[in-house]
Formats: structure tokens, C-alpha cells, sequence
């Protein structure tokens, strides 16, 4: 380093490396340049010249100067290691590991070079080369504690577990018998609750107790340490040990289902899917009456046994659960009842009690069988338990009578309002769902939550532009209009995105998606500085769990909706591909010159304009992010050049672009229907005939009865067929594939299409879905069938769920599945008449559908102005009709977020 | 009905997304990667019956070795969808038990609005704090923060866990300012070009 340089320089040189460092960059660049008049062509002053310049945001520079640094001086390994560093910076891993192993080829034993290796490998999981740098790391220095650490979990992450407990009694052989000093118990206890994982991940049950035993006075994470004891114990099958443990930890906390549970295990008492013999029920009452008596204090031992009680019992216990929580008023009672509603009978059971409840609380003031009146707020929330209850079985309705009763008899309950929206949204009319949250909104500005609620219901009502103003309402920082992309609020942004899908606006609605993908692949980055900062800190059971779940980030919920966006609107963009500029100009050219010359002028002009602004922002938010006290970004961001998408949308191949985000579902969410559909589609536009194949195979493995696998299935067949025979080799390979491949489908043995259509149909006869799918195939494959094919949707018929009611009954469709059955004859059978049919009769199951013009969707709920003193004038009782405007709301504080999210479904 | 535990690292997502949509402090994940890498120990959840995240507690160790030892509050939120469960004091006393007990904290810290009353009674008349000092225009809009402290244990005379350190807040909370100085990108200097 600079030592070919005479000694003032050579200092110089120092000074260069030191400014660097404690980043006085200004003062490096002066150290750099006084050298490089004397040598201009020093290739490690060059070298380090080019680095001081990209931390100063010079980046083309400082690739000159690197590189010219490193031809002058190919044998130093300074210069590569400074070329390396370059890369890094860039986040371009693969190129920066190439120098960093240029540079340890001429200074192998370079730890500086080693330790930047290391990271770098353990980033993108070179496990081989991670485990071999961490080794030269050690042999080199190996009074590191760092070193054996590192070590060892390097072994540990290619799968070598018992050689990273090796490791770890190795190093532990270096310790006195009095070490850890006391500033070092945590890192200490840490590191040995990580070497008795590692045991038990082995299976070395045994030798984990003996050290657990051993060890326990210097391990400082008691808790971690009992939890794992009382797992290791329960893994033994010494069950009566680790029940005393799980008993003590519920002791401290009650409300851990975990524990609870691991009770139960060590009783012989669990079951995975819930299903227990008479006798187990009566086992598992007796030991929940008996906790309960122990934890009185504990709400989890009290609901759980509603998840194994039937009948009568179950009656029973619902009703002891349920009414102190009706006197207390507890806004999530719903919500927390709600899994029940997949237990075969229970949602009947609970319609009884609930309305049983109502009943005598109306009538008498006290619950049932009991002399105790009730406050009067007890009504009120029993109405809403009763109104969320109609809400999940579909019978909106009924429930909006008995919120908008809730809300007339407690106007000033927030939550009743953001609830009727909840319900309102359910029954299809989002506009009037947005108003009741903007009102549930206006009644409390300080509120967050009910800012967001408000925020989801008009994305979903496409009121894009309010959302946006009335979200940022809480998102300003300092100067900074809105900083929801910065804190990675992807909620926000996939409903925005689904909004301007819906919409048609394919450029901002990938803008959206993207921005979504962006946070993910910052993740991935994140996780860098913790590489070294992990050892360190010896938090090592944290550490290798977060590598785990960076390896599978991308099978997050979020990212695979933003995938999934991204490739629909790319397909939508293959399918009717935005106007050329040649075909405007044709447009144009229609037109008379004088209007022709006119209108140019007019587009240069907003052209101009919006540069001009572009810039304005940029200055403006430089000068604003310096001062603002926060400091928090150093660099003003770069301007957006594209804030609206409209670059993202003129992209050459969007086919191309759609395929790299299916592979990252392909990878991430194999077991995702939508992925294999997405596959299908995509494979098909671009004639993959072999890859659409692959996808359709995976669709009928996943599900063969889901309507779009079978779709698929007919669809890719149907067009095989149709195909001309094979002319070139390829073809003919493909061909000769398929024809291997056709007998392995069952559902294609020895038929044509159209019966495997039919049995299809037969077999799913009652479903609306199904027929719906099976009418459509049967005009693909037969168009003149049409009129039989639209019969058979006409033919559905919406039964009555298994289960009526009390008052009423329930119908079987949903309202999502008669908007796609309209959208099918409106669109592939294209025909009006038929699809108005359609239209009106759904707007009798669903009167409140905007989409379906029902009777009740026209009211739409609001009157704007109309805030909390919009009390109802519809006299003293509440008829249904009248109400919407008294405005209502609904919305149990459970929906919403993910739940929402996942009904945006995009089609 | 809500099930509270220590937070693992597959909660953070979650527990980032109930944090946007309750509080006008937010944080980027690495902020919280950060906590959960530093202080395991000292992150907790409350779930509801069908897995859902309704609320969290974010905490740290302070680690300025000019101070006694002490844990800081950084976040702390329910849904208003899941009040009146006692869930905030569930998730506060586990933390700050985890602070006791793993870190040995004298005391711990916290900042919360001088407008929320509703946070400020939970602080002082459910959980024992009381007013350190006030921060003037504390938060990006230019409110001031109570900083408030809650003793844990008597002060034992100079016995220092090393510690970090960096800015917190709750329903309460800390601004995310504060925060993203702590990084630890910012404890591990920039590598240097050689040894």
C-alpha cells in the first residue's frame, strides 16, 4: 500500500486510506491529488482516489480511476480490493467476489480481504467458499473469539451441524473455567443456548440435557432456556418432567397457546387436525376446568375448548364465554369466534344463542336465567355480535338492521360505523363502504387505524386520488409529502395497484406492483450489515434464523400478489399493446392542419411543463430533506422521472418482462394455484407449448376440480389439436412428448374433449363455478352450442346452504362468482341480452351491489357533511331502507387488513 | 382469545404492517431486523385465535456506557380492533420482564405524545411510570414527547451491561429519526481499502 511511493507521499498515502475511512472525503481527494502530481499514473492512489469519489456520489468517475488505478497496477492487491469494494457498493456481489479472490491470489493472508470475502459468500450463500474463508480466518487468528464463531456457523449453515458443535467445544476448551466475565454473560448464555440447538437439531437429545444441566447458571435467557428444555423433555417422552416445566411457564404466562398445547402433548391429548373420540373431549374438559381454576385470569383456557366441545356442551361454553365479554363490551369478540365458523354445525348453535341473548336483554335486561341486569351498553354489543354474525353467513340485510339498530341506540360507538362499512363492502356497494369509514374517520382525526380502514375501503372503492390525500394525512415527515413508500407500506401500495389495474391504468398500477417488489429485494439487502454485526453480538440463534427466512422472502403473501399484478398487467400489455407513436400520428394526421399544429404545441408545452416541475420538486426536496431536523436521508432522492408508469408501460417485450417475476413464483410459491394459472397464461401467449404443459400438469396435481385447472386442461389440449402437424424437428419433438406424456392424464383416458367436459360437468353439477367453467369449454369446443352452453348457466340454481337460518335462508352464491359468471356472457359469450338476464336476477340475491344495480345499491349511503350528527331520521325504527344515510357501518375489526387485501382478487 | 409470546423473525413482517396502520411512527424493516438480531429477547406479539398480528411491543437495550443500564420502549401498538383485552399491558410486562430479567435494566425508558391521554394513563396509572422530562417538538410534526421512566430494580451500584443504543417509541414511540441512526450499518464502519 503506496509503498512504492517515497516516504512523504507514502504518508500522504496513509492520509488518503485514514480520510476514507473515518469518511473527511473532502480531504482524501486533497491527499490524492497532491500525490497524483507528482505520479499521475500511481495505480493505488488512483485506486483509493476512485473510491473517495463514489462515496461523493461520482460514481463514473470512480469506475475510470479504479480501473485505470488497477491496470497501472495489476499485481496489488489494494487495487483489487478497492475494485471489489466498488462493486459492493453497487450491490454487484458476484463481479466483487471475483476481485476480492484476485486480491487474495497475490496477498492470500490478508485478514482485512478475508473478513470482505466472508460476508460477501455468506450474502449470496457460497456455503463451500464461506465455510473455507471462515477457516483461513481462523487459522489465521485464532485468539478471535469472532473467528471460532464464525466458524462454526459456517458450518452450520451448509448442513454440518456436528462439526460446528465441534467447533464450539473447541473454542469453548480455550475459556477459562471462570469465564464469561460479567459484561459478557449475555453473549456468553447465547451462545450456548445456540450449541444446545444445534444438539438438539442433531438429535443428540440426551447430551443437550447434560449440557443444559451443566450449563444453567451461565446462560442469562431463562425463558429461552426452560422453553427449550421442556421441548427437549417432551421430544424424550419423559412427558411428566416437561408438563411441570410447561405448567411453570404458564404460570408466568397464561395466554401462550404454545404452552397450552405442549400440556396437552404431554398428556396424550393432541390432535393436528382437532378430531378427538368422546373419551379424549371428556379428558380434555376435566384438564380445562382444572387450568381454569388455576389461570382464572387466563382468556385462552377458556376459549379453547370451544374448538373440541359439540353440542350441547359447546352450547353451554359459548355461552359462559361469551356473555361477560358482552356485559364488558369487547369489539373483538366476533372476530375471536369467527374459526368457529368452519366447524361443521357450530355457526347454527351460536345463531340460536345469539339471538336467544338478544332476546332476553331486550326484553328483561338480563341474560338468560339470571336476575343481574345488564347495563344498557350490553344491547348494543350483543346487536353487533348478532349483526356480524349475519355478515359472515351472507345475510347482509338482516345484519345492516341490526348494526344501523346498534348505531341508533349508541351513536357515539366508533367501531359500529367502520363495522356497517365492513358489511356494506360484503354486500357490494364499495362507494357507500367508503363513506361509513370516512365517517368512522371523521370521528376521531388522531386515529390511525381508522385513517387506514378508511384509506382500504376507497382503494377498493376506486377512489384513488381521495385515498392517497386522506392517507396522507399521517404520512408527512417534515417537508416530505408522503413517505408511504419509504416505510414500505405495501398494503397500500398492492390495493392502489389493484385499484388502477381495475381501472385500466396499467402504467401506475405496475408502478404499484413494482414498488412492492423493490421493498423485497431491499430486504434481501438488509440482511448484509448483520453478517459481521451477528457474530459480534453473538445473537446466533436469531441470526440463522432470519438467513432462513430471507431464503424464502419471497414466498411472503405480499410478494406473491405484487408478482402476480405485475404479470397481469404485462400480459394485458402483450394482449392489446398501447398505441404506437406512428399510429398516433396517423390519428393526427385525420385532423386539419391547423388543429394538427396546434395540438403539437400543446403536447411540447406539457412536456416542458412537467420537466420544469420534476426539477422544481428535486430542488425543492433537497433543500427541504438538509435542513429538516431529522437528518435522517443524508442524499436527496433522485427526482422520479416516472412517477405515473407511463415508461414502465412502453417496454419492448412484456412478455419477457412478466416471465422473470414468474419465476420467482415458480421458485417461491410452487404450491400456489394462481402461480401455475399465471404459468399457463403466459406460456401460452408465448407459444412455450412444452412449459404451458408443465403448468397444466401442476394445476391438475394441485386440484384437478378447480374450475381453471380444468379450463387449462381443455384449453391447451384444444389447441394442440387444432394445430397443424408438425413441420420442423422441434415441433415434431414437442409433439412426440405430448403424445408420451397424454396417457399419464387421467382425466384424457381414451376421451375426446368434449366428454371429458361433460363429466366434469356431471360431477360438479350443483356448483355455479363449475357449470360456469363447463359452459364455457362447451363453446370453445363446439360454437354451435352456444345457446345450450348459456343454458346451462341459466339452469343454475342458488340453493339454500345446508343449515337455514332462523331468519332466513342462506343462499348459496357468492357475489364475486356471479360478477365473473356476468362478465363470461357479457364478454365470451357476448351476449347482451342474456347477460342482462344475468343482471337482474343477481340483483335480487344481492341488493345492495352497486355492480348489480340492486334495489338498495342506489342509495348510496352518504351524504357527505353529513359527520356524527348524522343521526338517522328515520324515526325509532330502524327500516333497513331508509337507512343507508344515517350511515352505517360495520366493520369488525378483524377483516380487515390482510383480509381485504386478499379479496382484491384481479381478473 | 389473543395469544401473546416472543416474536420470531416471521413476525416482523407482520408486525411492520400492524405498525403502519396504527401509528404515525414507522419504521423500515431493517430497523426491526435490527432489534430482532441485537435483543431477541425483547420483541413480543399478541395473536389472535385465527394467527393474525393485532399488536407488538419493539424494545431495546440502551447501550451508552455513560448510563446506568437501562431498556427503551422503541414501539408499542394494538389494533383499535382488539382493545379493552388488556392486550398493551400483557406485551409491556413481558418486555420490560425480559429486560429485568435477561439484560438486568434498572429502569426502563420510553417517549409517548403529550395528546395521547389514552397511552399516557396506560403508562402512568396501569403501568407505573412516571414523567422523566420533556422533549420539546419530540415528533415530525412538531409535538413534544413526555419521556417517561419506570424503575425496575434498585440501582445497583456500578454494575454495566455493555449496551447499545439508539431512539424509541410507543403508543408511545419512538420517532423514527432516532431510529435510523442505529442501524447496524452505522456500528460497522465502512470497511477499509486494507489492514
Amino acid at each position: 500500500m503506496g509503498s512504492s511511493l517515497p516516504a512523504k507521499e507514502a504518508n500522504l498515502f496513509k492520509v488518503i486510506v485514514k480520510s476514507y475511512e473515518t469518511k473527511q472525503y473532502k480531504k482524501g481527494l486533497k491527499a490524492a491529488d497532491s500525490i497524483l502530481k507528482k505520479f499521475p499514473e500511481h495505480g493505488e492512489t488512483l485506486s483509493m482516489k476512485g473510491l473517495t469519489l463514489n462515496c461523493m456520489d461520482r460514481k463514473s468517475e470512480a469506475y475510470e480511476l479504479v480501473r485505470r488505478g488497477l491496470k497501472n497496477d495489476l499485481k496489488s492487491h489494494v487495487c483489487w480490493h478497492v475494485y471489489g469494494l466498488l462493486y459492493r457498493s453497487d450491490r454487484e456481489y458476484r463481479e466483487a467476489i471475483k476481485c476480492y479472490r484476485n486480491a487474495l491470489r497475490i496477498d492470500p493472508d490478508n485478514i482485512e480481504i478475508l473478513r470482505d470475502l466472508s460476508l460477501l459468500q455468506a450474502q449470496m450463500r457460497d456455503l463451500s467458499g464461506f465455510v473455507e474463508t471462515r477457516q483461513q480466518l481462523l487459522t489465521l487468528k485464532p485468539n478471535h473469539r469472532m473467528n471460532w464463531i464464525g466458524f462454526a456457523v459456517s458450518h452450520h449453515l451448509s448442513s454440518n451441524s456436528s462439526k460446528a458443535i465441534e467447533v464450539l467445544e473447541a473454542y469453548e476448551g480455550t475459556l477459562e473455567d471462570d469465564y464469561p466475565p460479567e459484561n459478557e454473560r449475555y453473549e456468553h448464555g447465547e451462545m450456548l443456548l445456540y450449541k444446545i440447538s444445534l444438539l438438539e437439531e442433531c438429535g443428540m437429545l440426551d447430551r443437550a440435557l447434560q449440557e443444559m444441566h451443566k450449563m444453567e447458571s451461565k446462560i442469562v435467557d431463562k425463558l429461552s432456556f426452560r422453553e427449550q428444555m421442556a421441548c427437549i423433555l417432551l421430544k424424550l417422552g419423559r412427558f411428566e418432567e416437561a408438563e411441570k416445566i410447561y405448567r411453570s411457564l404458564l404460570f408466568m404466562n397464561p395466554d401462550n397457546y404454545k404452552y397450552l398445547i405442549a400440556v396437552q402433548k404431554c398428556l396424550g391429548l393432541y390432535s393436528e387436525n382437532g378430531h378427538y373420540s368422546a373419551d379424549d373431549v371428556e379428558r380434555l374438559s376435566a384438564l380445562y376446568k382444572s387450568l381454569k381454576e388455576e389461570y382464572s385470569w387466563s382468556s385462552a383456557v377458556k376459549r379453547i375448548p370451544l374448538d373440541f366441545l359439540e353440542g350441547e356442551k359447546f352450547q353451554e361454553a359459548a355461552d359462559n364465554y361469551v356473555r361477560p365479554l358482552l356485559t364488558k363490551g369487547v369489539p373483538s369478540l366476533f372476530s375471536d369466534l369467527s374459526p368457529l365458523y368452519e366447524h361443521p354445525g357450530k355457526a347454527n348453535i351460536l345463531e340460536q344463542l345469539f339471538l336467544k341473548l338478544e332476546d332476553s336483554i331486550r326484553t328483561s335486561g338480563c341474560f338468560p336465567g339470571s336476575s343481574q341486569m345488564e347495563p344498557p351498553s350490553t344491547l348494543m354489543w350483543t346487536l353487533l355480535l348478532v349483526s356480524q354474525h349475519y355478515d359472515r353467513r351472507s345475510q347482509y340485510d338482516i345484519a345492516l338492521d341490526k348494526i344501523d339498530e346498534a348505531i341508533l341506540h349508541t351513536p357515539t360507538v366508533i367501531d359500529l360505523y367502520s363495522i356497517k362499512g365492513n358489511i356494506l363492502q360484503h354486500a357490494g356497494n364499495f362507494s357507500a363502504a367508503a363513506a361509513l369509514a370516512d365517517e368512522a374517520r371523521s370521528m376521531d382525526l388522531a386515529d390511525r387505524y381508522l385513517n387506514s380502514e378508511c384509506v382500504m375501503q376507497m382503494l377498493q372503492a376506486d377512489q384513488v386520488g381521495l385515498a392517497e390525500k386522506t392517507a396522507v394525512l399521517f404520512t408527512k415527515d417534515g417537508d416530505q409529502h408522503n413517505n408511504l413508500h419509504d416505510m414500505q407500506c405495501m398494503w397500500y401500495e398492492l390495493a392502489s395497484g389493484e385499484s388502477y389495474f381495475r381501472q385500466g391504468d396499467l402504467g401506475r398500477a405496475l408502478k404499484n406492483f413494482l414498488a412492492v417488489e423493490k421493498h423485497y429485494t431491499d430486504m434481501t439487502e438488509d440482511q448484509f450489515d448483520f453478517h459481521s454485526y451477528c457474530l459480534r453480538k453473538m445473537t446466533l440463534r436469531a441470526y440463522v434464523s432470519m438467513l432462513k427466512f430471507q431464503d424464502r422472502l419471497h414466498a411472503h403473501e405480499y410478494f406473491h400478489k405484487a408478482a402476480a399484478g405485475a404479470i397481469r398487467c404485462y400480459m394485458k400489455l402483450h394482449d392489446s399493446p398501447l398505441k404506437s407513436s406512428a399510429e398516433e400520428n396517423d390519428e393526427l394526421s385525420k385532423l386539419p392542419a391547423a388543429q394538427r399544429k396546434k395540438l403539437r404545441q400543446k403536447q411540447k408545452k406539457a412536456e416542458a411543463r412537467a420537466k420544469r416541475e420534476a426539477e422544481e420538486k428535486q430542488e425543492d426536496e433537497t433543500t427541504s430533506t438538509n435542513s429538516s431536523k431529522s437528518g435522517k436521508k443524508q442524499q436527496a432522492r433522485p427526482v422520479d422521472l416516472d412517477p405515473h408508469g407511463e415508461k414502465l408501460v412502453q417496454v419492448e417485450d412484456p412478455l419477457a418482462e412478466a416471465t422473470k417475476y414468474l419465476k420467482l413464483l415458480q421458485n417461491n410459491s410452487s404450491d400456489s394455484l394462481e402461480t401455475h394459472i399465471l404459468s399457463f397464461e403466459l406460456n401460452m401467449r408465448k407459444q412455450k407449448v412444452l412449459l404451458a404443459f408443465q403448468a397444466v400438469k401442476q394445476l391438475i396435481k394441485l386440484d384437478e376440480n378447480n374450475p381453471d385447472s380444468h379450463r387449462s386442461l381443455i384449453r391447451f389440449f384444444h389447441r394442440i389439436n387444432n394445430l397443424p402437424a408438425p413441420g420442423t424437428d422441434s415441433e415434431k419433438l414437442i409433439w412426440n412428448v405430448l403424445e408420451a406424456e397424454r396417457p399419464d392424464l387421467r382425466q384424457l383416458h381414451g376421451k375426446s374433449l368434449v366428454e371429458v367436459n361433460i363429466n366434469f360437468l356431471e360431477k360438479h353439477n350443483a356448483s355455479l363455478t363449475h357449470r360456469a367453467a363447463a359452459a364455457e369449454m362447451m363453446y370453445l369446443l363446439e360454437p354451435d352450442k352456444k345457446l345450450q352452453a348459456i343454458k346451462l348457466i341459466e339452469d343454475s340454481t342458488n340453493n339454500t346452504a345446508s343449515g337455514n337460518g332462523v331468519l332466513g335462508p342462506i343462499k348459496e352464491w357468492g357475489i364475486q362468482d356471479c360478477i365473473d359468471v356476468h362478465k363470461l356472457l357479457d364478454t365470451v359469450f357476448a351476449d347482451q341480452d342474456v347477460a342482462n338476464r344475468w343482471k337482474v336476477r343477481c340483483a335480487e340475491y344481492f341488493p345492495c351491489s352497486t355492480y348489480f344495480e340492486g334495489v338498495k345499491s342506489a342509495i348510496t349511503a352518504h351524504i357527505p357533511g353529513s359527520t356524527s350528527e348524522s343521526s338517522p331520521e328515520n324515526g325509532d325504527v330502524p327500516s333497513p331502507q331508509a337507512k343507508l344515510e344515517g350511515d352505517t357501518h360495520s366493520l369488525n375489526g378483524t377483516v380487515h387488513v390482510v383480509d381485504d387485501l386478499s379479496n382484491l382478487s384481479m381478473r | 382469545m389473543v395469544c401473546i409470546r416472543q416474536a420470531t423473525i416471521d413476525d416482523l413482517l407482520a408486525m411492520q404492517a400492524c405498525n403502519l396502520m396504527c401509528l404515525p411512527e414507522n419504521y423500515q424493516m431493517k430497523y426491526y431486523f435490527y432489534h430482532m438480531l441485537s435483543w431477541p429477547q425483547l420483541l413480543f406479539v399478541a395473536e389472535d385465535y385465527g394467527g393474525r398480528i393485532v399488536g407488538y411491543v419493539l424494545a431495546k437495550m440502551e447501550e451508552d456506557p455513560s448510563e446506568p443500564c437501562h431498556g427503551h420502549i422503541t414501539s408499542l401498538a394494538v389494533l383499535r380492533s382488539h382493545r379493552k383485552l388488556g392486550l398493551a399491558t400483557k406485551l409491556m410486562s413481558a418486555a420490560q420482564a425480559a429486560m429485568d430479567q435477561v439484560f438486568g435494566a434498572e429502569y426502563v425508558s420510553l417517549h409517548v405524545r403529550r395528546s395521547n391521554r389514552a397511552a399516557f394513563n396506560l403508562y402512568t396509572s396501569t403501568l407505573g411510570y412516571q414523567i422523566h422530562d420533556i422533549e420539546a417538538k419530540y415528533y415530525a410534526d412538531g409535538e413534544d414527547a413526555y419521556d417517561m421512566r419506570k424503575m425496575l430494580r434498585q440501582p445497583v451500584p456500578k454494575k454495566h451491561h455493555h449496551h447499545h443504543h439508539a431512539g424509541g417509541g410507543c403508543c408511545s414511540h419512538d420517532a423514527p429519526a432516532a431510529a435510523a441512526g442505529s442501524s447496524p450499518s452505522s456500528a460497522s464502519p465502512e470497511k477499509k481499502a486494507e489492514s
